[in-house]
Parts: structure tokens; sequence; C-alpha cells
């Protein structure tokens, strides 16, 4: 159980705090609500660019880390489809300084032209080393565009390519940061050893006086249904052919998520799963096979990814997991399974729920799903799954019509 | 009514002046085997280390002791691999094995309330694995695969080439195993390893979470048929530092050059110890360090550049390490220099040193938030048999540590001639 208090103030910002009187930090973690769904298409990369500015320097304060590390505090963030996400940890002691950072950089930035052009090469390093200096490290920018025609989530969070970060502008920063960063469009939450009555006065000291903003969201367009199977196949240079398979799934908030979660358990999830067991074990296709969803806030993907033993043909590799998947929707899922996978959730909830940390991302972020208390009901949300509703999301889901598949080949 | 507040003055922040941290605590079972434990943490969850003398400096051909290790569970003679995974996978539990130089670990994270039907299947994967030949076949090739996969990063093959130009590849602190290493494996090398390392008994057991009594009776109960571990071996490893040398790979494709630059030194019961941490810190050990303000913040050549200092049992290094933009490399080799003799040469100015000195102290602060945080902390303690006072006497040397004592510990360690570079990437022209 996670004990929270939530409010909102009149300038629109969402505040929620959790107490926890065995540690002796703090943590202040603010989701403005705002991703890489939320850019220009021909300025990808922009959202998360705009994060590495935000320790740049804002209204009064000129070196934002330097300041929360004079306090014993670190920080840190990061930018998903959907939102970008801000977290610092100090000594409860000193929290007072974390409301004075995170309000001053919601108050206003501070950006100068040359803090522009060097988080534009660190960004430009970022993209590099995560996604062009590794073997299988542009998944991302093969598959999205091929799974999504319209919808935003076609390009990664780094961005289609590096052009469109090496052209952004002082303007294009300055009008993002008026569009997405006011208190109407983000979540503050408070967790650790502080009361609420502290958190109240703090909040109402740093935060109140922060107007709101007329926050003007472009709108984007709906990913209509796929209805014929894709496929791209890259001869490349990389050790080992490898078949990746995104099939459109639902979003985060449907009532389908929970069995979806764990349709991607069954198969996936441990070495006791379906795909491990048969394709890595029994039939020696695979060196590795992964099955995970991408759990974004409009539908999102449902992912197989797996590397192949060398010298296996890829279709018939691919064939088996066909097998597989013809497997799960055509016989049903027997009690025991379901059970494992429900036991194996509820650990997973109970070990992500330590530390205050987690808990003040958790609790942020089920807000944003319109659902506070999500924090505490998903545990059953999971445990009321049957066998049928996995077997109906199994059918809805995994067909190739549905299906977006990359073939690696290693040159 | 508001009051008005200046918004350009930071509220007042206290300096940490003591960590009081949640000490474990120590059962002894019939046997002999110590169980070190912390009862603490909100949730009723429980992480379970097996520790064992398996480490890498007791191996006598490569790759044995992390294929050891790593292939526990993959079958027993009561079980097959396939009905370990399933059973663990039902309790909804974690198993996990690691293997390091100096010793090896097998990990179980389960909720309190499984823990009595996980433990048994632990006890029998530690006690009677039998490395099935079909299994230990697919281990290897999967092996092999993987490590082709590493080859191909610029950032794995700089580790290893550093490790072993450091420690020298017969030392077990340089070693790495290459695909002809992972071909030779036998079964019986297996065997023999985990009757020696694993089935002799175990080192000792820690427990963190949500532990109670009920919980230690289980342990008495269930660990009762296992021994404890005696050192009979020594290990086997020899050091033979090898000379400064640099080193450089070319790879031709290189958007990125990946470098690395340090040299071996001593673990943390040398005096210099905490001098040497707080000296890393300030030059790559945070954010706020002068190679990120340096090299990513004031000239944008990386995503990130870091210093680190490793401690091992019998040994320990310092390394600066980062992946930096191939065309501007000699730029970013010439800045890091320049930083490391500014060390040497200019005394670190007041504020920084603070800075710093409060930095760390919040990370001490951090390292010990949560039961699983704090036994590693003690398991430290543990292996280089040290007491609780050696935290405290850490943070108040660190306190104590005057610029003077840090150029000191600069030009003792940080000599240009002393370090070696290793670069894999792109030629530049120079």
């Amino acid at each position: 159980m996670i004990s929270f208090n939530k409010y909102i103030l009149e300038n629109g910002l969402t505040v929620i705090h959790h107490e926890d009187k065995t540690t002796e930090l703090c943590v202040l973690n603010i989701l403005y609500n705002v991703g890489s769904k939320d850019e220009d298409p021909n300025k990808t990369g922009f959202a998360h660019l705009f994060e590495h500015l935000m320790f740049g320097g804002s209204k009064n304060i000129k070196e934002f880390d330097k300041e929360l590390q004079k306090a014993a505090g670190e920080s840190n963030a990061f930018t998903s489809n959907d939102i970008t996400n801000y977290y610092l940890t100090l000594p409860a002691n000193n929290i007072e300084t974390g409301f004075w950072l995170e309000s001053d950089r919601m108050l206003n930035l501070n950006i100068t032209q040359k803090s522009l052009t060097v988080q534009k090469s660190v960004v430009i390093e970022e993209f590099k080393e995560r996604y062009l200096n590794q073997p299988y490290g542009d998944l991302w920018l093969k598959i999205l565009p091929l799974a999504y025609t319209v919808h935003p989530y076609s390009w990664a969070t780094i961005g289609k390519e590096i052009v469109h970060i090496e052209a952004a502008t002082i303007e294009d920063v300055k009008l993002f940061f008026k569009r997405f960063y006011c208190p109407n469009n983000a979540i503050l939450s408070i967790a650790g050893n502080i009361s609420l009555e502290k958190t109240k006065q703090l909040v109402d000291k740093w935060f109140s006086s922060i107007p709101a903003q007329v926050s003007k969201r472009v709108p984007y367009k709906k990913e209509p249904e796929q209805t014929l199977a894709r496929h791209e196949t890259f001869k490349t240079n990389v050790p080992l052919d490898a078949i990746i398979k995104a099939y459109h799934c639902c979003e985060r908030s449907s009532p389908d998520y929970y069995a979806t979660d764990m349709l991607c358990d069954v198969l996936g999830a441990g070495r006791s799963s379906r795909l491990y067991n048969t394709l890595v074990k029994e039939k020696k296709l695979f060196s590795s096979i992964d099955c995970y969803i991408t759990s974004d806030i409009d539908p999102g993907l449902f992912i197989i990814e797996g590397k192949l033993i060398k010298g296996i043909n890829i279709k018939d590799a691919e064939n088996a997991i066909f097998q597989e998947i013809k497997q799960i929707k055509s016989s049903p899922i027997s009690d025991y399974e379901i059970q494992k996978i429900k036991n194996k959730t509820e650990t997973n909830i109970r070990f992500n729920d330590i530390g205050v940390l987690n808990k003040a991302m958790k609790l942020a972020y089920c807000e944003l799903l319109g659902d506070i208390n999500l924090v505490n009901t998903e545990s059953n949300q999971y445990l009321s799954v049957s066998s049928d509703n996995i077997q109906s999301v199994s059918n809805n889901i995994l067909n190739e019509s549905n299906c977006s598949t990359v073939y690696y080949l290693a040159k | 009514m508001r009051i008005d507040i200046n918004k350009k003055i930071a509220p007042e922040s206290e300096e940490i002046n003591n960590i009081n941290f949640i000490q474990a605590q120590l059962y002894v079972l019939k046997t002999g085997l110590n169980i070190h434990y912390i009862s603490a943490g909100t949730e009723d969850v429980i992480r379970l280390d097996l520790v064992f003398d398996g480490g890498i400096n007791k191996q006598e051909q490569n790759a044995v002791a992390v294929a050891t290790n790593t292939m526990l569970a993959e079958g027993t003679s009561k079980y097959s691999a396939k009905q370990i995974a399933e059973q663990l996978d039902y309790y909804g539990a974690y198993f996990q094995t690691h293997c390091t130089a100096d010793d090896s670990v097998v990990t179980l994270y389960c909720l309190k309330k499984h823990f009595s039907s996980c433990v048994p299947y632990i006890i029998e994967i530690i006690s009677d694995s039998v490395f099935p030949e079909k299994e230990l076949e697919t281990y290897k090739t999967n092996a092999i695969q993987r490590l082709a996969v590493n080859e191909q990063r610029n950032s794995f093959l700089n580790r290893r080439i550093f490790y072993s130009s450091i420690f020298g590849k017969q030392c077990c602190y340089g070693t790495y195993s290459s695909s002809v290493d992972y071909e030779k494996i036998s079964r019986e090398t297996l065997v023999s390893f985990f009757n020696h390392n694993y089935k002799m008994g175990i080192k000792y057991i820690l427990m963190a979470g949500c532990v109670d009594e009920t919980i230690l009776k289980v342990c008495e109960q269930l660990f009762s048929g296992i021994p404890v571990s005696i050192l009979t071996k020594k290990p086997i490893t020899e050091f033979d530092y090898p000379l400064p040398k640099s080193y450089f790979i070319e790879k031709k494709d290189s958007v990125q050059s990946a470098i690395r630059i340090g040299r071996a030194l001593f673990n943390r019961t040398h005096p210099d110890n905490s001098s040497l941490q707080l000296l890393n810190l300030i030059l790559g050990g945070y954010f706020g360090s002068r190679l990120m303000r340096n090299i990513r913040e004031e000239k944008g050549l990386t995503y990130g550049i870091h210093s680190s200092v490793e401690s091992y049992l019998r040994s320990g290094c310092f390394y600066i390490s980062t992946e930096i933009n191939a065309p501007l490399q000699e730029k970013g080799l010439t800045e890091i220099y320049r930083e490391i003799s500014n060390l040497r040469k200019t005394v670190i100015p007041h504020d920084e040193l603070m800075l710093a000195k409060n930095y760390m102290m919040g990370s001490f602060l951090r390292s010990v938030d949560g039961p699983f945080s704090i036994m590693d902390r003690h398991k430290i303690l543990i292996d280089y048999k040290l007491s609780y006072q050696y935290y405290y006497n850490f943070i108040e040397k660190v306190k104590n540590t005057t610029p003077n004592n840090l150029i000191e510990i600069a030009n003792k360690y940080l000599q240009e001639q002393d370090l070696i570079e290793v670069i894999v990437g792109k030629k530049n022209a120079k």
C-alpha cells in the first residue's frame, strides 16, 4: 500500500505527497505532460534536447546542478514518447533547495546560444553512442517508422535524424517552453521524510505564484488500423541475424492492458517462458529472444525480438515464432500458467515499490493516466485477468496483418 | 499576505555531519554458517545472497568460473533446468548468479510468503548441480554469440584491453575469455570447479528485507545440511603488472572512439584511499566534475565522461573513460591530460572542494538508503575484514582532507608517465 495525499493549486499544478519516515531522504519528481509525440515532424528529437536545456540555468539560478550538489543532492531526467520526467533526491533536511531549483525552472529558463549549441553536440554524441555506434542500436529507428504511418510514435525520442537536432533554434526553445512548461501541464510529487504540512508550506512558497499558461497542444493524427503485413530487410554490419516483430496493441489505460502485459509474460518472461523454452532451449533456433510491450499513453506496440543462432534460416526461425503464436491463440492457457504469471507480477510490483524515488515516479505517472489510485489497485487488475482474456487479446493482436517485421541480416 | 522571497538566494541547507544507518545483525546457524541480515524496508520482500569462493581467481582455465556460476540452475540430479525455472517462476521468484574476480554469488529475490518454497530449489542448485552436456552445448553456443555482439562494441573491446594491460592477462583482474576458451569448456571441468568451490560449502549468507524470527528458523532448518566453506585453496592467479603501454585499435566505421586512461593502484584498505576517492570525484566522479564540465558541458565532445576508482580484494585501479566524437578526439585527449595536470599543479579552490565533499556525503547517504543498498555496503565490510568504523573513519577523513593533501595525492598517483591510454576507434591525424 502506498499512502498519498493529492491536491491541485490554483495555477493548475497537481501536487502529490507521500511520507516515509524510515528514510533520511526526500525526492522531488516533476512530470511534464510533453513527450516526443508533441513534436513537429520536421523538428524531431526536440523534447529530449529540451530536457538537456532544463539543466542550463533558469531565471534566477545560473547553475542548476552546482546548487543541488552543494546541498548534497543529485538529479536526473528522462524523456519518452509521452512525458518528460525530472527528479532530484536530497537529504530530507535540505529539500527546500529542490523546491527552489524546480520552481525556478518552471518559472522561466535562461537559455544562452552557447548552452544550446553545446547541448546539441552532447545530444548528437548521445545519438551516436546509443543508436549508431552499437550493433542493433538503430533498431527503433527502423521499426517505428514501419509500424506507425501517421502517428508521431513513428519517430524515436532521440529524433528521426541528426539534422533535426542540429536545426533547433533559440526561438524553438522559447516557444516549446511556453507551450508545455507550465504548472497546469505538470504533476509534482514529493516523497520521503517530509510531513504533509511542511510539503504544503513549501509548495505554496515556491510554486503557487507561477502563472498558468494557455497550453497549446497541436493535435496529431490517430494511427489507422493496419490491414496488411509490413516487412523490411536490412543487410548490415551486425554479427548475427535478428528478427523484430512489432504488433499494434492497446494503450496503457485500456482495460485490455493487463491481459496484454500478461500475454507478453506467458510468451517471454523468465526462463520458464514459452518462447525461451521452445525456441532457445529445445529447438535451438535463437540465442536470445525477448517479448515486451511499449506501454504508451496512445496505442502502443507488442514486440517480439530475437537473435538467431548462426546458420539458421531466418524464415525457419520466424515460422517457429508463428507456431508459438498459433498455439497460444488456439489452446487455452492452463490455470497453473496463469497463476505463475500472476505470482510473477505480484513480485514485480512489490520490488518496484521499493524506495521513495520509485514511489514518487509511480504516483505521478498514475495521476497522468487519470487515476492515481492505480498505484495500489493495479495488482488487483492483474489478478482478475482470466485465461479467456489473454486468449482473446492474443487473437486480436498477434496477426501478421497487424505486424511490422524487420530482419537484420549479417553482411 | 504573501511574503516576497528573493529567488536569487538559495535556501539554507545543512551539511551532513553524521550518517546513521542500520547495521546488519549476525545469526549463526548450528552448522556454524553465518547469516548477516538486515530487517528493514516497507515491503514484504526478501533478497537472499549465498556467497561462495567461486570467483575467477579460482579458475585454472579461462571462462570456467563464469560458466559454472551461470549454469548452476541448468539441472541437478533431481530436476531438469526447465523444472527448476518453472518452480522458481511459479513462486514469482527471481534467481540470479554473479561471478566476479574475487567471489561468486547466488541471489534469490522473492516475496516473504514464498521464501520457504523457493529456498529448497536454491539449495538443490548449489549442492547438486550436474551441468548436463546438452545444456552446456547451448550455453557455449549462446555465450560465443553474445561475445560476437559485444566484440562489435568499441567500449567493450576497450575495457578488455585496458584491464589486461594494467593487471596482466594471467591475473584474475585482467583476464578475459575468447570464443576458443568457451569452446574448450568441458562438462568435467565444470563439475570439478563446482565440487571444489560450491559443493564444499557456502562462505556466508546475506539476507535483507522483511527478515524475522520465522525466516531465520526456516533457514536453520533448510541450510542444516550445507557445510561452511573453509578456504582450502589459495587464489591461483598471479600478478604480473606489465609495463605501462598504450594501445590503439582501429575500427574504421566508428563515429565515436572509446577512450580509457588509467592505471593499477590499491584497494580500499590503503591509507590514501579516501583522498583518492575525493580527488577522483572532483576530476570525473559526478555530473559537476571537471571532466564533465569541460569536455561535455563546455565543449560538447561527448555524451558522458567519467573517472572511477575500483577496489578489489587484492588490488585496485583508477581510470577515466569516455566515448568521444571521433574527428575531435585529439582535442578531447588534450583536455583530459590538461585536467589531470591541473590537479597536480593547482590547488583546488575552497568552494569546489566543499561542494565535492557535500556531494560525496549525500551520495553516501543515498547509498545506504533501503535494506538492499545497506547490505551491499555490509558485504564490503565482511570481504575486506573491516568493521563499521571503516565507514565512519572514511567520512571523517573526507571531511578533513585539505587542498594540499589532494595535490600531494595527484602528484603521487596521477603522473602522466604512469598512466596507460587505450583507444578503440578511428585514427586521427595527429
